[in-house]
């Protein structure tokens, strides 16, 4: 836990969300000389971004372009982080911003803390590694994953015995078992939120079985399948181990769905599809990839390119909509599709060895329960003038990334300096304001 | 060939569907309800293949689909639809567009589009039947027996007539229907053979008798809605009460039309007063489910109900019950103004249900079982075929 940052501080703009939308706005800001507080909930920055296997259309290593950044604001003198921190609201009166933060305890004292990971082999206790989508096993005190900023152990206190052996090994004496949560109080005169994007259960479909099948994955899990440094080092289907011969991604799994209440699309799903298709037929040469889809939205710069190299890839592309999926034997599923392309025989029962379900895109955190900021119809936050893409409903509060509404990385960083553009045009206005009256 | 897609289509089918708020527009055919439908085959899929033809405008495809027909209304598709499109409300404003276009009087027409048409033709029966009846109503006291009070003659040889002319409109919409099926069939160069005919109709009426199609309808049902009712409140048994209920008053009134001498008071354990007193009971029970349900309006298939989803069960209901309030009266001693007055309105809903059975959601008995007939005629070359394939 950072204890050096207190309620004294007083930082021209609060970042909410350390993913890439939050750090990119963060290292904007700092680079005009204005001092940035970043508040993360995880234990590192990096968001989901830093998950992903490589990112589309240009196929770049996503660890290769996340580091740097993540890297960048760590370092950056401007830019102070606290990670294991959550927005408790957000009072604003006389546009100066009261940010309520609860820093949650990490038992590990971050000023001795040297990442040495002696802790974590010292440590006997396992759970399944929330970075990995649950796949792998992680220790109850380590370092949250390999690249993670910043390189501190944390200690997970659900799953801890307090056995006391990762205090025995720590060559710094950092760790500390009665850490207790800290209220921290800051006042700013801006705020960006990017707080990004949860996926929707991928139960949300009942007719998808996807309780009854450990091989019904998140498209998160086969990007942690698909990442060089994943879970298994390999593509494996979950239940058995078994490299897939044949896999499905299921389209619109839960966007565009108003059985299920969420009628927007989730702008990404089509494009990281074509791509994990386009890696797996990398990882597995002999697979069978089926794409089943409502309709493509490659809407992007050199999309719809992507889009066409994949077909002349082989990649399957089967226009339906998966109306149920069962699980059959020998761990594999039944997907039952009406084809268009095919009129002769349209009612198909098609059978895979894994299916990746589309889900969609749901705001990660819901600002206007405990902040003035008002969220639209769908739920993420409103952005209601046309003219300042990032502006909210209220003054000096701004969004970026996908707490504004479904986008992909290109737009999300786009629109992340766009945030920190007019949050600093603000800050700017303001103080000149003061200063000539 | 080419096609010039024609929009007006779809809005002459949304009347059909009025008061349902029928929004088969956002439709953007992603084929979830052909998929989902638990009875939807590779032969003829539906719902999304009839949606897109009215949509574009192919009028005469959509009324040679009998897959229009096949459906029963279960609601999974509309659950389950992305768009909220209801697809199962199209199919039923579909099918009620159809019974209008069959019928070359217009009464369907009229009888379909609105609840004044509805009501109006209604009338019309209603009317012409009461003048014919009092133009020979013996006027008497209380005691005078119901078979007087109307002669059984009188409703006899009204009851020829109109068999006579309903059953010539019925099968003027029935060789509509077939005629169409052929033309499209001709033109798509399915081959159809005469000698699967004989197949085609048993394997309907069998489906029609048995319910079996409309029993995995709900079967296959993955809604909780359908698995929670109790057993004795399934749809097709609500429906197989209602129609076998109705079809045991058919055989009792047709035997008794037959064979008994008209105007005589018989024993209460004569054959047919039993077949047509139990019959009336068991059809009963299915159609205060059906009403109940309706008026409740929360489950699929009684979610939503236009007209003429009330009119024909409330039409069937109030024959039933004065029917069966007559089956009680024939035995006092004296039948009283009130027993006359229900014994004419029962003679003249009767007639008004035989009259309607082409122009309302009646007309199902009759488009329904043919479609099935249509269909199993349809594929049987297509099954033979494919037999023939798998053994080589």
């Amino acid at each position: 836990m950072n204890t050096h940052i207190t309620s004294d501080f007083t930082p021209d703009a609060l970042i909410i969300g350390g993913g890439i939308a939050g750090l990119q706005s963060a290292l904007d800001l700092a680079d005009q000389d204005l001092q940035v507080l970043l508040v993360e909930r995880q234990a590192s920055i990096g968001g989901h971004m830093i998950a992903l296997s490589k990112v589309y259309p240009t196929l770049d290593c996503a660890s290769c372009i996340t580091t740097p950044k993540m890297s960048a604001a760590a370092h950056h003198p401007n830019i102070t982080i606290l990670t294991n921190t959550e927005v408790e609201g957000i009072d604003t009166r006389d546009g100066v911003h009261r940010v309520r933060l609860l820093q949650k305890p990490t038992y590990v004292n971050f000023d001795k803390c040297i990442g040495c990971r002696l802790c974590e082999y010292a440590c006997d206790t396992e759970y399944p590694d929330p970075f990995e989508e649950g796949l792998g096993a992680v220790r109850a005190i380590a370092v949250p994953f390999t690249n993670a900023i910043p390189q501190k152990a944390v200690l997970n206190a659900e799953v801890c015995g307090t056995c006391g052996a990762c205090a025995r090994v720590c060559p710094t004496g950092a760790i500390e078992y009665d850490q207790q949560p800290r209220h921290l109080t800051i006042h700013t005169d801006a705020v960006i939120v990017a707080s990004g994007f949860n996926l929707n259960a991928i139960t949300v479909k009942p007719q998808y079985n996807a309780q009854h099948s450990q091989n019904i994955i998140s498209p998160l899990t086969l990007e942690r399948l698909l990442a060089p440094h994943g879970p298994y080092g390999r593509v494996l289907r979950p239940s058995d181990g078994k490299m897939p011969g044949s896999i499905a991604f299921v389209q619109c799994a839960g966007s565009r769905d108003e059985s299920i209440g969420v009628s927007y699309c989730s702008r990404v799903c089509c494009m990281y599809a074509i791509k994990q298709a386009m890696l797996l037929s990398g990882a597995l040469p002999l697979a069978d990839i089926t794409i089943y889809y409502m309709d493509i939205r490659a809407f992007g710069k050199g999309y719809e390119q992507f889009f066409q190299n994949a077909k002349a890839m082989g990649i399957n592309f089967v226009r339906g909509k998966v109306a149920r999926i069962h699980p059959v034997e020998d761990g594999d599923l039944s997907l039952h599709v009406e084809t268009t392309e095919d009129a002769g025989n349209p009612m198909q029962e098609r059978r895979h060895d894994l299916v990746v379900l589309a889900q969609g895109m749901i705001p990660g955190w819901q600002p206007s329960d405990v902040t003035p900021v008002a969220c639209a119809s769908d739920g993420f936050v409103a952005t209601p003038a046309l003219t300042a893409p990032a502006a909210t409903t209220v003054p000096g509060i701004f969004v970026a990334g996908t707490a504004a509404g479904p986008k992909d990385i290109v737009d999300t960083i786009a629109e992340a300096g766009a945030a920190a553009m007019q949050a600093s045009q603000y800050l700017y206005q303001k103080r000149s304001a003061v200063l000539v009256g | 060939m080419a096609r010039v897609v024609n929009t007006s289509l779809l809005q002459k089918i949304k009347k059909h569907g009025a008061g349902r708020k029928l929004d088969i527009s956002a439709c953007f055919n992603c084929g979830n309800c052909t998929a989902v439908c638990p009875l939807a085959e590779d032969s003829g899929g539906f719902p999304r293949r009839v949606i897109r033809m009215a949509q574009v405008g192919m009028e005469q495809d959509l009324l040679a689909s009998e897959e229009l027909w096949r459906c029963y209304a279960c609601g999974e598709c509309t659950q389950t639809c992305p768009r909220q499109a209801d697809p199962a409300a199209f199919m039923a404003a579909a099918r009620s567009y159809a019974i209008a276009r069959y019928d070359f009087t217009g009464l369907a027409a009229l009888a379909n589009r609105s609840v004044l048409g509805n009501l109006f033709v209604f009338g019309l029966f209603s009317a012409i039947f009461s003048a014919l009846l009092l133009t020979r109503m013996n006027a008497g006291g209380p005691d005078l027996p119901l078979f007087h009070f109307l002669p059984g003659e009188w409703i006899h040889n009204i009851g020829v007539v109109l068999f006579s002319v309903v059953g010539l409109s019925a099968a003027s919409g029935i060789a509509s229907m077939v005629w169409r099926f052929w033309r499209k069939r001709v033109r798509e160069g399915d081959a159809l053979s005469i000698a699967a005919i004989p197949g085609a109709v048993y394997s309907a009426l069998s489906d029609a008798l048995t319910h079996r199609r409309f029993g995995q309808c709900d079967a296959d049902a993955t809604t909780q809605e359908l698995a929670a009712q109790p057993w004795h409140q399934r749809p097709w048994l609500v429906h197989a009460s209602v129609m076998g209920g109705f079809l045991a008053m058919l055989l009792a009134t047709t035997l008794d039309f037959m064979f008994k001498p008209i105007g005589s008071v018989v024993q209460p354990w004569y054959l047919t007063r039993i077949l047509g007193a139990v019959g009336g009971l068991v059809c009963l029970y299915g159609l205060s489910i059906v009403l109940l349900r309706r008026a409740q309006g929360k489950e699929h298939p009684y979610k939503k109900s236009s007209f003429a989803d009330w009119f024909f069960p409330v039409l069937l209901t109030a024959t039933v019950l004065t029917g069966l309030f007559c089956e009680v009266i024939v035995y006092l001693p004296s039948p009283a103004t009130l027993g006359h007055d229900i014994f004419f309105a029962h003679v003249v809903l009767a007639m008004d249900l035989v009259a309607m059975l082409p122009l309302t959601k009646f007309a199902h008995v009759l488009y329904r079982t043919l479609a099935l007939a249509l269909f199993a005629w349809r594929n049987a070359p297509a099954k033979a075929a494919a037999s023939v394939g798998a053994e080589a």
